[in-house]
């Protein structure tokens, strides 16, 4: 009770603050601190000038401090998530996903090629320490160029044709990276959600390195602590993504102050935080936050019961009656956020399947254009999603500047006698006595889908489809297996066909690599082999020796080359054109929707909103320091 | 007597290395490594992985090297104490175990206790007033326990405290103290939060030990000795406790050689679902993620506790029983 009085005071207060003049006022968790002389004032804590958070969405209103937000994980490893929702970077995406600086006060990009960044004068660390050009200087020198933290060299944003930038420090605030030539995934690294560190907080990490303090003391420490060499001690203290050395400071909205192994994370504000509201309230509004470990399957149980202030990873959309039914009784809202997938689930025949008939097959694009067109995504969009799906092929989505209407319907149309006429056309003619068309060595048709056994979604959709399909004389078998073991059978050839999600990234403009279109990972279904030839720079794995593959990846290092944006939404029309027209993968429904459990309290939360991974960082996209919890709604 | 137990004792060092053998080679047998897993997790939910990172790792672990290298590393540095490196939380497996070991003893500790303590007097009341109406009631309540599994039980009562009571259940202590280190108040919440895991993980147990109690019991209230202190008069209390009861406690006996490890692991399922910071959870994720040093460490614990617990309980029945100790007497 006393509790709800202070925080309406409180409310009260920061509402007169407000009004009265741009107010220096404290977050009232630190006035004491303050007070007694262990924190300076705000106005030595804050950057000249601080970030001003100015969001002109219709919901978004300035809030009031406190509070803490509960939130629950699978694995204690989960708090690396906070680094997510965070969302601190040096630059950005915001809400219409434009770069935009925010640790750093601006960047200046000449031709795509030199990088000027400008930090912020008096911007500090979590700990109070300056964050200056040397930050910058320790990473480039002392570690990625260190042969023993980095053995593998410049991380791949970093490099142009295989060449590293040349590095500049201007003065104590500004500092330049310049390529030969132009390096357009520069900027979209940093600002990524599991972002390219440019920087270290020196200061700390000094304390671990041999340059600083001499190797005996550095192999002395390391193996006191336990650790094979020093290199991993101080791998081991340097993890700005996986939050889990609450030694290390940081420049997040929240710090963690629990080390791992734990069952409860708790996370306190930043004192020395760079972003203000437009009254120039120091943010985040919320105080702390709390983040649980629990059992993954329980999660939208707890969620259901209320325990949770802000959730969405671990709820799926099958959850959501559960949800919605107990929405009013626990005092929360459950939002529904777009998923950014190119497609809920698609099917990626394996270009480098093992089996030289099904192989031929494969790679000949009347039978992927037959298989696509067999499959009934109207009915899967009905039975399975509720007909709240948009049916697709595997391609980029409405909401994003490249998208068209032709590649979305490009061969996704239920036409089962096109599709049987195409098959006739491959030669598919012979039939057994069940019906099935016979391979030109008289196996019967039967196409094996390798699942990762985790969804039972997918098994949905493959039932489904197998029906069409059975339509056109070929029949269709899943195969559940498990994650590592899926992985495995599709990367040696042994799968000649899995299911998994589409384009991770279905809403890209021009300015995002268009790394998913091309083969260039072992991660990529339909041509793993290709993929780990161009990941190992042509070391492993096959060449591609398709031309539309072939020309894919030319496509692709162009892209790398590129300087303007018209250049690149030009590369990124051929590549998504090229794959619409061969189905490589096989799309079926996308626009589906991924439930958010917040608490009916909690303001600032957008009800709609892109569920996205990169860009968007999941809610960092939408800053969570400016998410607070209205008292008056407060139970 | 004393041959015996030193010849039991060196047994033990073939058999714990032959179990090594055994574990390491299960972990080992599903396909990938911990690094595997671990990138499948994160592209599973949607998350992108530093390849460079992963290679460091690999070397680094020794993730590259062969199995039988492997394996040496790591038994020999268990003779050394040193239980290797868990990759999960990237520190020592020591560190990892070491206060979630502590809360796993004092749970199945005052698990054990309360189980003795419910099923002793039920156990002996069902077995002497046989086919009466406490004996009927009793006994059903005692199937229900014995059928009605822990991890179920754990889930209707967390579904029934939150409808009734609005509250979740689960957790070991207030939210205040996790990670504190221990204190006097720390201590008196996790007794205030443990009632409720003690009777979910306790029921089934409990359950079992009545039926066989009661069992063992009434074999023996039948036999002709006891009809004859009966007939020479003697206190009928005295009667039961002096011969039957000890008699019908070998059952007893034998079954500390299973507590010991069920004092460590045993209630895995359940400790997920109430989700309480004991052993169980952490070795079935190891187990899941393949974080294989943290998970062979455990099963070795294990195995360690289950060998000492059937060399104490058959020493124990050595002891209490001369029937026991003559034959084995005899066939040397």
């Amino acid at each position: 009770m006393s509790h709800r009085a202070l925080r309406l005071l409180l409310a009260l207060g920061a509402a007169l603050v407000a009004a009265s003049s741009f107010g220096a006022e404290e977050p009232p968790t630190l006035e004491a601190d303050v007070a007694a002389g262990r924190l300076p004032p705000l106005a030595q804590r804050l950057p000249h000038p601080p970030l001003v958070v100015d969001i002109r969405r219709n919901d978004w209103t300035e809030g009031v401090y406190g509070g803490e937000m509960r939130m629950l994980m699978a694995k204690d490893r989960d708090v690396r998530m906070m680094v997510v929702y965070g969302y601190a970077r040096l630059v950005g995406y915001d809400e219409q996903l434009r770069l935009v600086p925010d640790i750093l006060d601006k960047v200046e990009d000449e031709s795509g090629r030199v990088f000027t960044l400008y930090l912020r004068k008096g911007h500090k660390w979590s700990d109070g320490q300056p964050f200056t050009a040397s930050d910058f200087r320790f990473y480039w020198e002392d570690v990625v160029n260190n042969k023993e933290i980095s053995p593998f060299g410049l991380p791949q944003a970093l490099l142009v044709r295989g060449k590293g930038p040349k590095f500049e420090v201007l003065n104590e605030t500004t500092v330049r990276y310049s390529w030969d030539e132009p390096n357009p995934q520069f900027l979209a690294a940093l600002a990524g959600p599991s972002p390219l560190y440019i920087y270290r907080p020196a200061h700390y990490l000094k304390k671990f390195h041999p340059k600083y303090i001499g190797l005996d003391k550095a192999n002395a420490q390391a193996s006191a602590a336990g650790s094979r060499s020093w290199a991993g001690l101080y791998q081991k203290k340097d993890e700005q993504y996986r939050f889990d050395n609450p030694e290390l400071p940081t420049l997040e909205p929240w710090l963690n102050t629990t080390p791992l192994p734990s069952t409860r994370f708790v996370l306190v504000r930043n004192p020395y935080f760079h972003r203000v509201d437009r009254s120039g309230h120091q943010l985040p509004y919320i105080d702390k936050v709390i983040v649980s470990i629990s059992e993954e399957k329980l999660i939208p149980a707890k969620a259901g019961a209320g325990d949770v202030d802000l959730q969405a990873r671990y709820l799926r959309f099958d959850n959501y009656t559960f949800l919605k039914q107990n929405e009013k009784r626990n005092h929360y809202r459950v939002l529904l956020w777009e998923k950014v997938l190119g497609s809920q689930v698609a099917l990626y025949p394996n270009l480098n399947v093992d089996d030289a008939e099904w192989r031929k097959l494969m790679r000949d694009l009347r039978f992927r254009r037959a298989l696509s067109l067999g499959i009934n995504r109207h009915e899967i969009n009905e039975v399975v999603y509720f007909g709240l799906g948009v049916e697709s092929s595997n391609t980029v989505r409405r909401s994003s500047p490249l998208y068209r209407e032709e590649y979305r319907k490009a061969w996704s149309e239920y036409d089962i006698k096109a599709a049987n006429k195409l098959l006739d056309e491959l030669g598919l003619v012979k039939r057994d006595k069940n019906g099935l068309r016979l391979l030109p060595d008289g196996r019967p048709m039967e196409i094996v889908v390798d699942t990762s056994g985790e969804s039972t979604e997918e098994t949905d959709v493959l039932e489904l489809i197998r029906d069409s399909w059975r339509q056109m004389g070929i029949a269709l078998f899943s195969r559940p297996s498990q994650r590592e073991v899926f992985r495995k059978r599709v990367f040696s050839g042994k799968s000649m066909m899995s299911v998994w999600s589409g384009l991770s990234n279905g809403i890209p403009t021009a300015d995002m690599s268009p790394l998913e279109l091309a083969p260039t990972q072992q991660e990529q279904l339909q041509w793993p082999m290709w993929g780990q030839y161009y990941e190992n720079n042509h070391k492993g794995g096959q060449a591609p020796d398709m031309p539309e593959a072939v020309k894919l990846v030319e496509l692709y290092d162009a892209w790398r080359m590129s300087a303007t944006d018209e250049e690149r939404a030009e590369i990124w029309g051929k590549m998504l054109d090229i794959q619409a027209q061969q189905v490589f993968t096989i799309g079926i429904v996308a626009h589906t929707l991924q439930p958010i459990v917040v608490n009916a309290a909690l303001r600032n939360v957008p009800p709609e909103g892109l569920y996205s991974w990169d860009p968007g960082a999941y809610f960092g996209m939408y800053h969570t320091d400016t998410f607070w919890f209205d008292p008056k709604s407060h139970r | 007597m004393l041959r015996y137990v030193v010849n039991r004792l060196l047994l033990m060092i073939p058999t714990l290395i032959a179990i090594s053998i055994i574990v390491f080679v299960i972990i080992q047998l599903p396909p990938g490594n911990y690094l595997e897993s671990y990138i499948a997790e994160l592209q599973a939910q949607g998350e992108s992985v530093d390849p460079q990172k992963i290679a460091f790792l690999q070397s680094y672990y020794g993730l590259d090297k062969p199995p039988l290298q492997q394996y040496l590393h790591w038994a020999w540095g268990m003779l050394h104490g040193d239980f290797g490196y868990s990759f999960e939380f990237n520190l020592p497996v020591s560190k990892v175990i070491g206060d979630r070991m502590l809360l796993t003893i004092i749970v199945s500790g005052i698990t054990i206790l309360f189980t003795w303590a419910i099923a002793f007097p039920i156990g002996i009341y069902s077995a002497t007033h046989q086919y009466s109406w406490g004996d009927y009631g009793l006994s059903l309540l005692g199937f229900l326990g014995i059928a009605i599994p822990n991890f179920m039980l754990a889930l209707v009562m967390m579904y029934l405290a939150n409808v009734w009571f609005g509250t979740s259940i689960g957790g070991l202590m207030d939210p205040q103290y996790i990670g504190k280190p221990w204190s006097w108040a720390k201590f008196r919440s996790v007794l205030e939060h443990s009632w409720i895991p003690v009777i979910v993980i306790g029921t089934h147990s409990t359950a079992g030990m009545i039926r066989r109690l009661r069992a063992n019991l009434l074999d023996e209230l039948q036999k002709q000795y006891v009809v004859t202190a009966r007939a020479k008069g003697l206190p009928p209390r005295k009667v039961l406790f002096k011969y039957p009861l000890r008699m019908a406690l070998n059952f007893f006996v034998s079954d500390i050689g299973s507590i010991l490890p069920h004092i460590i692991s045993g209630t895995e399922i359940t400790a997920v679902v109430l989700s309480l910071p004991t052993a169980g959870p952490m070795l079935l994720n190891a187990l899941k993620s393949q974080d294989m040093y943290l998970a062979g460490s455990f099963l070795m614990f294990l195995a360690l506790m289950i060998v000492v617990g059937v060399l104490i309980s058959d020493l124990a029945l050595m002891a209490l029983d001369p029937r026991i100790r003559l034959q084995g007497g005899v066939a040397r």
